[in-house]
């Protein structure tokens, strides 16, 4: 053992810890540390892992698609090494390894349930070498969106072949991510959902993978999931929806989420069509990888949607329902979220700026907002920095909403002058305020 | 009275939440009692600029913004037809860029439409930032949004306004978009209307104007959240940092 390997594990565990008992989030500085005190510490961390690793990329569901696969192969028995907190970037994922290292500096792990932001995967990817990649989706972020998903296609490119024997778990419903898995030399697996579920809504919600990325024609779709997920084909050059290695039936949804996959019926009790391809894309990497994952649905059962993904809480007499929206996509998934539980409800819609937001916030005008009037809402407040625009942004669909720059009195007010069921969606930078005050409401009632 | 829309291509230019400038223009005109409709064109659509009151044209990625351009100078005299006619044109972003002669890029060189004149090439990096902008056609300031690679060069052209905060055409010249006729060109996102609706009625009125052949005066409308939300940008960023970034 190298004396600099071993300095680098004590000074992030020693980081890592005190982060933790002041409350704050330590987990980027640890793995800073640890790669600037030994620069190999994650090649070889890696290498220790005893079976597979996995890393999960895609604009929309990585945190809970990789908290799900992890609390999956846990279930089989097994020890993982993950980033729960979706710290994405290259310190994030440093410090997952080195947190999960016993005092010795050595790894006791049989798997790595990896989340990388698409951006990063060039610069971890060389440090070690994934099994499997599990590619959720690409939609239009919230950043700054000029030509942004070719970009983050270029990025995703370069990656997979940097690493020629990982085996791609795709999406075949997106065909933005389905062309890069088939148009890749690496060995891909998909899943998805064949049948048409939704009846055809009259959105005018704006589809990303609209031209086939292929030669330029515009795609015809026999139906859509959501955004530019469905069943897709090329009209001049023949590309269209692989077929479907694990392909999910006869879905409900609702209070509770069901589908069959490979003749098994499995639920859970949260909402959210698109919880459907998180739960999918988790189930399809543990059977890509062997696994016979037999207590799936008991892992399902106790799962606790955490860091703000629809996330529970009990304040005195109100359910609050916590929910991260950072993109249009992921907007008009939550609205759909909303839409599905029939009794009232009250719900704060926070929106900031700031730079991990994306700067530019004209992409609420890209959310189908209207559909809140057939969402049973008792009454809408807005918050956050950009608390004008979203009032604004209401108006013009003709909902009224009230208007309180501060998360934490909006929340107050409410929790006073609601009826009980309080929905509160966020963008990014204002998840982990808003669940601190959340945190701490819940703890002083109790 | 009866004002219609034409919103070219949305299916191709579609960025920085262009639709909010026509959920504007319409509720602005139904809050009125003045009928509105808005018609969407397909790039495979025939257009008849007779028909149309105010044309909307937005921004697109660079590759849909080259496809736009092909197919807007089989239509470019119709067009050109309208503007010169007082057609009322408004023109964000990768639209402002193509109303002019051309668009130059490193590698790349695409025709415009030749309906103002005006040119606009690539510079060193984008330009980033929210803006607030002083028009003498106003007396509220203008606030949006702005993200271009192009510089845009407006000749002799008047610009749109001074800019009080951000980048504007080119990062150097103070000035932010082009007045020609009834047609507005700018790099002001946002979407730009609902934030400056004193700008949406403006177009609205110029329609109405050159529809009737009358001087029109356009029933006030309780803008208090509009104008709160304008107040906002400019409070912070003007008063705050004097010029951008
Ligand atoms: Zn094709």
């Amino acid at each position: 053992m190298k004396i600099r390997r071993l300095l680098a594990v004590w000074t992030s565990k020693i980081i890592g810890t005190a982060c933790r008992l002041t409350g704050r989030q330590g987990v980027t500085l640890a793995g800073q540390l640890a790669i600037r005190i030994y620069p190999g510490i994650l090649k070889e961390l890696s290498q220790e892992v005893r079976e597979k690793i996995f890393v999960v990329c895609g604009t929309n569901g990585k945190t809970t698609t990789n908290n799900l696969l992890c609390s999956a192969i846990e279930a089989e028995g097994k020890k993982v090494v993950c980033n729960h907190t979706g710290s994405n970037m290259i310190n994030g994922v440093v410090s997952a390894f080195v947190l999960s290292t016993k005092l010795n500096g050595k790894l006791d792990a049989d798997y790595a349930c990896i989340e990388i932001d698409e951006a990063s995967t060039v610069r971890i990817l060389p440090h070690f070498a994934p099994d499997y990649m599990v590619l959720t989706n690409l939609f239009r972020d919230q950043l700054d969106r000029y030509g942004e998903i070719d970009i983050t296609m270029d990025l995703l490119r370069k990656a997979m072949d940097m690493a020629p024997e990982m085996t791609v778990i795709v999406n075949g419903d997106d065909s933005l991510s389905a062309y890069l898995a088939m148009e890749s030399n690496n060995d891909y697996r998909t899943y998805g959902i064949g049948g048409q579920v939704i009846e055809e809504e009259d959105t005018r919600e704006i589809r990303e993978g609209q031209f086939c990325k292929r030669c330029g024609e515009k795609l015809s779709y026999h139906f859509y999931h959501y955004s530019q997920l469905g069943d897709y084909e090329c009209p001049n050059c023949g590309f269209k929806r692989p077929p479907l290695d694990f392909d999910a039936k006869n879905i409900e949804v609702g209070s509770r989420l069901s589908f069959e996959i490979e003749g098994k019926r499995i639920s859970a009790g949260y909402r959210g069509f698109y919880n459907v391809y998180n739960i999918l894309a988790a189930y399809a990497a543990c059977r890509c990888a062997g696994m016979e994952v037999k207590n799936f649905q008991k892992m399902l059962d106790e799962f606790n949607p955490q860091n703000g993904r629809m996330e529970n809480f009990r304040i005195g007499d109100t359910d609050v329902i916590l929910n991260l929206a950072k993109n249009p996509a992921g907007f008009n998934q939550n609205i759909s979220a909303v839409i599905q539980d029939e009794s009232l409800k009250d719900l704060i819609i926070v929106i900031n700026d700031n730079d991990q937001d994306g700067i530019d916030i004209s992409w609420l005008w890209d959310v189908d907002f209207d559909r809140f009037k057939d969402a049973n809402v008792n009454s809408i407040t807005v918050s956050g920095l950009r608390c004008q625009d979203m009032r604004l942004r209401l108006k013009y669909v003709d909902i009224p909403s009230r208007l309180d720059s501060s998360v934490e009195g909006a929340i107050r007010e409410r929790l006073e002058n609601g009826i009980g069921n309080l929905y509160v969606l966020v963008n990014y930078t204002a998840l982990f305020s808003t669940r601190n005050v959340l945190k701490k409401m819940e703890e002083e009632k109790i | 009275m009866k004002l219609t829309i034409g919103h070219l291509y949305p299916d191709l230019l579609n960025l920085y939440g262009d639709r909010g400038n026509i959920q504007c223009l319409m509720k602005r005109c139904q809050w009125r009692g003045i009928e509105a409709e808005t018609v969407e064109f397909r790039i495979e659509d025939r257009i008849d600029f007779s028909e149309l009151d105010i044309v909307l044209l937005g921004g697109g990625s660079d590759r849909e913004q080259k496809l736009v351009c092909e197919k807007l100078q089989t239509i470019q005299k119709d067009f050109k037809a309208y503007v010169e006619d007082n057609g009322v044109v408004i023109a964000v972003c990768g639209g402002y860029q193509l109303l002019g002669n051309y668009y130059k890029t490193g590698s790349d060189f695409m025709e415009g439409l030749k309906l103002v004149d005006l040119y606009t090439e690539q510079g060193d990096g984008r330009l980033i930032d929210n803006v607030v902008i002083k028009s003498d056609l106003f007396d509220r300031p203008v606030v949006g949004f702005e993200n271009h690679g192009g510089r845009t060069y407006i000749k002799k052209n008047k610009a749109l306004g001074k800019v009080l905060y951000g980048f504007g055409n080119d990062g150097k010249s103070d000035e932010e978009g082009v007045v020609y006729k009834n047609v507005i060109g700018t790099y002001l996102h946002g979407p730009l209307l609902p934030k400056n609706p004193h700008v949406a009625d403006y177009l609205i009125r110029n329609a109405l104007e050159r529809q009737t052949g009358q001087k029109i005066s356009l029933e006030p409308l309780d803008d208090r959240q509009e104008i709160e939300a304008n107040q906002y940008i400019i409070d912070r960023f003007v008063k705050s940092s004097g010029k951008g970034k």
